[in-house]
């Protein structure tokens, strides 16, 4: 048989780690802020893909010719650039694309061109935080029917919490650009974060049936083991995908993947060392348990 | 019918899912939709600009949506779409189109209706097609009208133009029961519609917005007051149209773009490869490390992936054939997710199956009771990611809505899969064939447990024996 892993005992050395990671995102997103994407702020992107060996001096030349100073360019792998640029106009922005492309020497099939006006970022930014606000919502109401206990709701929004801060967080640390793409795989993190939470959750719950002659901490840590492999499993069979995503995929999905790859691990990690703990750790201050801790603790542990 | 009966019956309702999805998506590249950033094209959101003249209504967005529909059919993109999105926004969207800056010039430009006397139009063959038009004539074999070559009626400055017409509504001619347009103009447009129409009985004249002809009713008496009655053989939408292009002399509402994309055909050929390419080698991954782990119950699984893919191509095809679905980078993102949540249901019961083993139940229990915990578990789980996908499918605009709704329906077809292949499945190899070669099926080491502990009474959550 495998080895027990005493997340109970453990709690504190998980709980330290958690709240350094949290206080770490948190000062990141403070100091060094969250990058938005052109659809947050109204401009212009062009991504040239194939650019035939262009160098970036001769792409920013094209546009400095143009007296477009402010034009971010950016390489990606294969020789593709990113071009991102003020413009909001988008008849105006495909002209340019398209003389810069010609000027390039670049086909006209292997360019895109995206352009935000200039009031959409909001109108996507009030529809990111209603998607984000209304899931959270959702999510609330139905842990807390589901599980018929208000202390496991909390203790899962914590962990959900804890997961989506520690993503921001590393977002702000690699200065990644947020798009729309990256809420709509944080609102999938919430899903996937709860996934592996609401596993040991039903674990824990159904042990505690039968919880006679063992603390409350022993039971849960014994839960945990007993959901671990397929914990572990389940999230490595998501994460797989995931990190083929990220390598092999265009731009698009690796803002994706980017942001499930940090949700997944982190919500993999919350679920045994943060929201499990939180849980039981409340739970045990209950008189029933405290009872059964003073029972037996010392035999246990 | 005994149960199993009734998990055989499950296996073959699979196999007939299977085969007709087989049906629906066979060849993918055409039965699956393509969005535009994969096939390459324009696409526009156009935001309606509020003022305090022109809220923006109901009513004023579906007419501006019209003209935008208009417009678009003049430009001759086949498979071109327009959507309404969200309360003040129109999705267009032009697959393939060549000159993305000549269509964004035609789709911003402010509408323009005009009343063209016939015999004014120089170009012959487009008047025999105007002769030839009916009212149910298709918008793409509209006739068009080329600048210069035509005269609207009225003299310059107090040409009939939209701004003219007060009201246009869909009625019915009180002598015949027959469907009519009714329209009224204001009172400069009476009076040239009244010396035009006491001057031209029995001549045509060209209903003509933005260029393209909608209707060229032939005036039938003189109409001094303006209360105007256009016949023909109207069907209740035809008449709804025209109605609505002459309420639409002008745009009821700013639009501006908020979203312009620009896609290379190559650029979204390649994207498509790298997706497939991410998704196939994620799948292979994931396969090895489930029949590595799990051996022959992990083959089960790799086997439940193959039945959830079908389904879940069929579904895309069916949504696509609908005019529902186009597979984006997006959505292509939410099926690669999803790959890992099919996998994870098939990862759950095989766990619990495992564990009621170990807890000395005998195979067929253990599948029976260990599946049904295992989907309960997944369901509860899933359905947070259901309910998040949803809001987002709700709330967002744009793109990113593709991926909220291939994650919806990998989560509800992974149900199906689970509940009519993998557990039924399940059950019927433990009933027959598990016990016989428990190495082959990855339980030996669980069954060996049981056997080293007899008499151990079968206790659920197995605290014991964790």
């Amino acid at each position: 048989m495998r080895r027990r892993i005493d997340f109970m005992g453990l709690r504190k050395v998980f709980f330290g780690i958690s709240i350094a990671l949290v206080l770490i995102s948190i000062g990141a997103i403070a100091v060094r802020g969250l990058t938005f994407g052109i659809e947050f702020k109204g401009g212009t992107v062009i991504d040239i893909s194939k650019s035939q060996g262009v160098t970036i001096e001769e792409v920013r030349k094209t546009f400095d010719q143009r007296d477009i100073t402010d034009a971010g360019i950016q390489t990606s792998e294969g020789g593709a650039y990113i071009i991102r640029i003020t413009e909001t106009d988008p008849q105006k922005a495909t002209k340019l694309a398209s003389d810069v492309a010609s000027e390039l020497g670049i086909n006209t099939a292997d360019y895109q061109v995206m352009t935000i006006g200039p009031n959409w970022g909001k109108n996507i930014t009030n529809r990111a935080l209603l998607a984000l606000s209304l899931s959270m919502l959702a999510i609330l109401v139905y842990i807390s029917l589901r599980f018929a206990e208000w202390k496991m709701a909390v203790a899962a929004i914590i962990a959900l919490a804890h997961d989506i801060i520690i993503t921001l967080g590393i977002y702000a640390l690699t200065g990644r650009e947020l798009t729309p793409n990256t809420l709509a795989a944080l609102l999938a993190i919430m899903g996937y974060s709860l996934y592996d939470t609401i596993v040991v959750f039903h674990r824990i719950r159904e042990n505690s049936q039968y919880l006679v002659k063992q603390t409350f901490f022993d039971m849960a840590t014994d839960s945990i083991n007993q959901v671990l492999t397929r914990s572990i499993n389940t999230s490595l069979m998501a994460l797989i995908p995931m990190v083929s995503m990220y390598f092999l995929g265009g731009e698009t999905l690796k803002d994706f993947a980017f942001a499930l790859v940090i949700g997944l691990i982190s919500g993999a990690y919350s679920s045994v060392a943060v929201a499990a703990p939180i849980y039981a750790t409340w739970k045990s201050s209950e008189p029933k348990y405290k009872a059964l801790s003073k029972k037996y603790a010392a035999q246990s542990s | 019918m005994d149960l199993r009966q009734r998990n055989i019956l499950s296996l073959v309702l699979i196999g007939i899912l299977v085969i007709g999805s087989w049906a629906l998506f066979w060849p993918p590249k055409t039965r699956i939709t393509q969005g535009l950033d994969l096939q390459g094209g324009l696409s526009v959101i156009l935001t309606a600009q509020p003022t305090a003249s022109t809220p923006i209504t109901n009513e004023a967005m579906g007419r501006a949506t019209t003209i935008v529909q208009n417009r678009v059919d003049k430009l001759g993109a086949s498979e071109a779409s327009v959507q309404r999105q969200g309360n003040d926004s129109i999705l267009i969207q032009l697959p393939g189109v060549k000159n993305a800056q000549e269509a964004l010039k035609v789709l911003g430009s402010t509408g323009q209706l005009e009343f063209v006397d016939v015999a004014s139009i120089t170009d012959s063959a487009t008047v025999a097609a105007i002769q030839n038009m009916r009212t149910d004539t298709a918008a793409k074999d509209r006739p068009q009208l080329k600048a210069g070559t035509y005269q609207p009626i009225g003299a310059p400055g107090a040409a009939l133009t939209g701004g003219v017409i007060k009201t246009a509504e869909v009625g019915t001619d009180e002598t015949n029961g027959q469907i009519v347009v009714n329209v009224t103009f204001d009172t400069n447009g009476t009076k040239t519609w009244a010396e035009y129409t006491a001057q031209n009985i029995g001549k045509q004249v060209a209903i003509v917005l933005d260029g393209v002809v909608q209707s060229a009713p032939v005036v039938q008496s003189a109409i001094p007051d303006g209360r105007t009655q256009i016949s023909g053989s109207f069907s209740a939408d035809t008449a709804k149209y025209l109605s609505t292009v002459l309420q639409t002399g002008a745009l009821p509402v700013s639009l501006k773009p908020s979203d312009t994309r620009v896609v290379g055909p190559t650029l979204g050929q390649d994207s498509l490869r790298a997706a497939l390419l991410a998704a196939l080698a994620g799948l292979i991954v994931v396969s090895i490390y489930l029949l590595f782990f799990y051996r022959a119950l992990g083959g089960l699984a790799v086997f439940a992936l193959g039945i959830f893919a079908s389904l879940y191509l069929g579904a895309l095809a069916l949504l696509s054939s609908l005019n529902v679905f186009a597979m984006s980078l997006p959505g292509l993102a939410g099926v690669v997710l999803t790959i890992g949540i099919a996998s994870d249901t098939s990862i759950l019961i095989i766990e619990r199956f495992r564990e009621e083993v170990r807890m000395g139940k005998t195979y067929r229990s253990a599948a029976t009771s260990g599946s049904r915990h295992a989907i309960g578990t997944s369901v509860d789980a899933d359905l947070v990611t259901f309910v998040s996908a949803l809001v987002l499918y709700v709330v967002a605009i744009g793109p990113v809505r593709g991926f909220a709704l291939t994650l919806i329906l990998g989560i509800v077809l992974d149900l199906i899969t689970a509940l009519l292949f993998t557990r039924p499945s399940l059950i019927l190899l433990a009933e027959s064939v598990v016990g016989k070669a428990p190495r082959f099926w990855g339980v030996a080491k669980e069954s060996a447990q049981v056997t080293a502990k007899p008499g151990k009474p079968s206790q659920k959550g197995g605290v014991a024996n964790a």
